[in-house]
């Protein structure tokens, strides 16, 4: 990961094989609250991610912001690992949870009787 | 030995012996996610909401199948992570079908639909509070109180709600100013829910300074329960809740008192409005519960509908503050239950019932789908249709995005089943909203689109310049993270979900 700074801008690139758009989107989407986030990609290789602040008065200490750009890239990689490798069992749990519980009650409307008998009368 | 701060309890793996984990190498994830609560500490938490806290780093040992049953410094951590769902020895866990079962649980508030019923009885009240813009200050019934009409129409689509218990729940303005009204209506309820055999439960929202003794009689006669507001000390209340030539907290005082004596002490409540002037007393306001023999408390957070802002800087401020606010009123609280008066905190209640309980809460604005139209409706004194209360407050700010139609226009089925409810539908579930489908709280928190759209002007929201975020972020991180911290405190917690320990 490469870091070029100045007191309005941060540049960030990433390697495009160790994090995906998706990974980061979901992470910097928490850091637009803040700032003006953009990432496009360079090259095959990388990612270059630009954050800049929103309020442009206010001075930032980018010392203090790297170091948690680069645990939430961590954590925001291993999130979306354990995503994709659960999705399958995720979803297996969520239908067996309400495919047997479906509502078995007679329909409450009337039901109708355009031949001349009441459908209900019918034993079966 | 790797310590594992909160352990779950042993009964749940007591089927099992460790050598039994031992003898199948590797293992399979599911579905989990977490959260740093402190420099030290994660919490993970699965698909159903169970919760361990762990030392920061243990989600990647996971992943990275560093987490080793032969290595007795990992016996513990992986036996829990067993026994709780967050892997599996197998791909397809042998308990797949209590998994399953356990999610449907806590999805079971959705079982039987809409159960809180609100009639505005009257929009007309006798109170000028400074912060709210809904009531009015006025005689004339015919403008500002709910038609017989209306009263009807309420009635018959709330027995047509598929649930078989349903709330009927009388606000104002200040209800008891049409309480002709309120007595019409239970009378017509009663015969109607013995009709389509529903139990009905009444709940009657007031200030209490009209109650009569007729009214508490007619309570008493009905098993209608009373839900009143009280702020504070006086200095608060009154300053809140102004009423011309008179103490309106002194009045509330008396109604409670009165209620009490008739109702009995459980058929009274009490409920907390936070205003900017109750965030510099958190304790002031605890005491005063104390003093009156409360044994619940409700610390609601500040409402946005009446001085709605979308200032994200003024919201950022005000979350802060309420934070601050709740965790200072919460020691408190703490420290009164420690020292053996039991009180419990509400809020705090419904979330910790759902993270140390496999059940759903019943609370509309932290469920995932939303509580609105599925779970509450707001027939307003004009006959306007509503998903929730909070809706109706931003039509008096002239919004009526949330307004579903109108009673005697429209069917059952087009205010449940229509265009706007399924519309709505899809930003009703905090699995599929941005932030919260990776949020390790998800299955805590919920979705409200209501809050997004006043505050926000939009109704998927932007969670990181959210205050129902930030503020519900903060309170779970608060309350898991104390739980850990202190072992005394997670007994005083176990007890509020109980009732009494």
């Amino acid at each position: 990961m490469e870091v070029l700074q100045s007191d309005s801008l941060l540049k960030i690139s990433v390697n495009a094989h160790v994090y995906t758009d998706v990974m980061l989107a979901k992470c910097f989407y928490w850091y637009s609250n803040n700032y003006e986030v953009d990432f496009r990609k360079s090259g095959n290789e990388n990612f270059e991610i630009t954050l800049k602040p929103l309020r442009t008065s206010e001075v930032i200490d980018w010392t203090t912001i790297i170091p948690k750009i680069k645990q939430d890239l961590i954590d925001f990689k291993l999130r979306q690992h354990i995503t994709d490798e659960t999705k399958t069992i995720r979803e297996l749990i969520i239908a067996k949870a309400f495919i047997y519980f479906d509502d078995e009650d007679a329909p409450v409307s009337e039901i109708s009787d355009p031949v001349g008998f009441t459908p209900q009368s019918i034993k079966v | 030995m790797m310590a594992i701060s909160t352990k779950t309890t042993d009964h749940s793996r007591k089927f099992k012996d460790f050598g039994d984990f031992l003898s199948t190498p590797g293992y399979a994830l599911l579905p989990f996610k977490f959260h740093r609560i402190s420099e030290e500490k994660e919490v993970l938490v699965n698909e159903i909401g169970d919760f361990l806290v762990t030392p920061s780093g243990t989600a990647a040992r996971i992943v990275a199948r560093e987490v080793n049953p032969e290595n007795p410094s990992d016996l513990e951590l992986y036996a829990d992570l067993i026994a709780n769902f967050f892997i599996s020895p197998s791909p397809l866990p042998d308990l797949i079908e209590v998994l399953a079962t356990r999610y449907r649980t806590k999805k079971s508030f959705l079982d039987y639909f809409t159960s809180l019923h609100i009639f505005v009885i009257s929009l007309r009240c006798e109170h000028t509070c400074h912060y709210c813009q809904v009531s009015r200050v006025t005689t004339d019934k015919n403008r500002f109180d709910m038609s017989q009409f209306h009263i009807d129409e309420g009635i018959a689509m709330m027995m047509k709600s598929p649930n078989p218990r349903v709330t009927m729940e009388f606000q104002g303005g200040e209800a008891l100013l049409a309480f002709e009204n309120i007595v019409y209506a239970v009378e017509k309820t009663k015969m109607e829910a013995d009709k389509h055999g529903k139990h009905v439960t009444y709940v009657v929202c007031t200030n209490l300074a009209l109650l009569s003794d007729e009214m508490v009689q007619y309570f008493y006669a009905n098993n209608i329960l009373v839900s009143t507001s009280l702020d504070g000390p006086a200095f608060i209340h009154n300053k809140n809740r102004h009423k011309a030539n008179a103490n309106s907290h002194q009045l509330v005082i008396d109604g409670i008192h009165k209620c009490r004596e008739i109702l009995g002490e459980e058929n009274v409540s009490a409920l907390v409005t936070t205003t900017t002037l109750s965030l510099e007393y958190p304790e002031e306001i605890v005491d005063e519960y104390v003093r009156l023999g409360f044994h619940n408390i409700f610390l609601r957070p500040i409402s946005p509908y009446g001085f709605a802002t979308r200032n994200t800087n003024k919201n950022k401020y005000e979350t802060a503050r309420f934070l601050d606010f709740y965790k200072k009123a919460l020691a408190r609280i703490i420290q009164y239950n420690i020292e053996g008066y039991f009180i419990r905190e509400d809020y705090a209640s419904i979330i910790l019932k759902k993270i140390l309980t496999p059940f759903p809460v019943g609370y509309v604005d932290l469920q995932s789908p939303a509580g609105l139209i599925t779970n509450v409706i707001v027939f307003n004194y004009d006959g306007s249709i509503y998903a929730s209360d909070e809706a109706r407050m931003l039509a008096e700010m002239n919004d009526q995005t949330f307004k579903l139609g109108t009673l005697g226009e429209n069917t059952y089925e087009e205010i449940f089943y229509g265009g706007k409810a399924a519309a709505l539908s899809e930003v009703m579930v905090n699995e599929s909203l941005p932030g919260c489908s990776e949020c390790a709280f998800q299955s805590y928190c919920g979705a409200d689109p209501v809050f997004n759209h006043t505050t926000q002007g939009d109704l998927i929201g932007h969670r990181p310049t959210s205050s129902f975020c930030q503020r519900n972020m903060e309170i779970i991180r608060y309350l898991i993270e104390t739980m850990d911290r202190n072992k005394e405190i997670e007994k005083i917690f176990r007890s509020w979900i109980t009732d009494r320990s």
